[in-house]
């Protein structure tokens, strides 16, 4: 009886295997390469010009350090040193708006990724272990309901997938340093 | 298991060496030589041309990036293969959040005859099109990459008894389906009352 099953079962495992093989290949959409080699160009202008604004948002980020400890020392009302007195429970985890949040840096590396020029060599390394860890996160999101617990991964995720976002707006892109030796080639 | 994938592509050394050095003209050579079953792939496991046209490229794009990374431990087209079904599964991941649909139906047998046998393409694509994501990308890597549990096992980050499990039951929905639809060949419409589990 199990004999006859067994060999029913693999009699239509073969047959379901051949039936799929045989389904028609599709054709690809044209102009694939010339739109992915339009991308490649972009993503290399993109990093061009980050090279340069990038400094400049530095440059802002220090002018901006500077002047926050001013904003601190501004006067401060009766009321507000009241409110700051009174003790505050601990803010409940906000399951929802750190998964929004996570959406959103999710959007912004994807963007950068797409748009980026290729990532070098320590770069891409460092690239694919965040991404590592950060599907290891999905995956136990996807087992726990406490949460405090799923508050905390996603906190993790989130600044897992900063530092992935930070790593592509380095300047240290392939593009960037080979762009002199590449200007000749057919794309650029 | 019998490879039978349109993937199986011998690259030349040259080709490979100057991917390497990412030279743009090499990887317009491998994109094109790969172009078809990269589509062909992404399409069957996401069941949707725009998301295929993503994967292709996303893949694409990572596979020059890490062309560099690649050793030659196995052959070049297994390794851009692994790269268009990491890049769907990271798509997927990145959607839903939640991996990996749930069955809820039991594991019968079903000694009626295989419907597929006797389903011409058309249906059997639309069947196969309307199995939940993971039992369809299961069944064709199984059925038609050529890769064994232990494979898709690694490559979902799951266990082989999970591969073996969402087969079987891929295949007993696809059976459903089929069924159902040469039942019902004048209401095509019930067909998509059944929907994923």
């Amino acid at each position: 009886m199990h004999d006859r099953l067994d060999r029913q079962r693999m009699n239509e495992d073969a047959a379901l295997a051949a039936a799929l093989r045989a389904l028609p290949a599709a054709d690809p959409p044209d102009g694939g390469w010339q739109r992915l080699a339009a991308r490649i160009a972009h993503a290399r202008r993109r990093r061009t010009w980050l090279r340069v604004a990038l400094p400049a948002a530095l440059a802002a980020g220090v002018v901006l350090a500077a002047w926050l400890p001013q904003l601190h020392r501004a006067p401060v009302s009766v009321h507000a040193l009241t409110q700051r007195a009174a003790p505050h429970p601990a803010p409940a985890p906000d399951v929802a708006a750190l998964r929004a949040h996570s959406q959103r840096l999710q959007d912004w590396v994807r963007t950068l990724a797409r748009d980026g020029a290729p990532l070098d060599d320590a770069a891409l390394a460092d690239a694919v272990a965040l991404q590592d860890r950060i599907g290891l996160i999905d995956l136990q999101l996807s087992a726990t309901h406490d949460p405090a617990a799923s508050a905390a991964l996603w906190q993790q995720r989130n600044a897992l997938l900063q530092r992935l976002g930070l790593l592509r707006l380095q300047p240290s892109t392939v593009a960037m340093q080979t762009r002199g030796a590449r200007k000749g080639t057919m794309l650029l | 298991m019998e490879t039978t994938t349109s993937f199986a592509q011998h690259i030349e050394p040259e080709w490979l060496a100057r991917l390497q050095r990412r030279d743009v003209a090499a990887f317009e050579h491998v994109y094109r030589r790969f172009e078809r079953a990269a589509w062909n792939l992404a399409l069957r496991l996401s069941g949707r041309a725009d998301v295929a046209q993503e994967v292709l490229h996303d893949a694409m794009l990572k596979a020059f990036e890490r062309a560099g990374q690649y050793r030659g431990d196995a052959p070049f087209w297994a390794w851009l293969r692994k790269l268009v079904v990491n890049e769907w599964l990271m798509r997927l991941r990145r959607e839903r959040m939640q991996l990996f649909e749930v069955f809820t139906d039991s594991l019968a047998d079903d000694d009626s005859a295989a419907p597929w046998t006797m389903a011409d393409s058309a249906t059997l694509d639309r069947a196969l099109n309307r199995l939940p994501d993971t039992a369809r990308a299961v069944l064709w890597l199984y059925h038609v990459e050529g890769y064994t549990h232990v494979e898709i096992a690694g490559q979902f980050g799951r266990s082989v008894s999970f591969s073996k499990s969402q087969l079987a039951r891929g295949t007993r929905r696809l059976r459903e389906l089929l069924q159902l639809q040469s039942n019902m060949e004048d209401a095509p419409c019930t067909i998509g009352s059944t929907g994923n589990a």
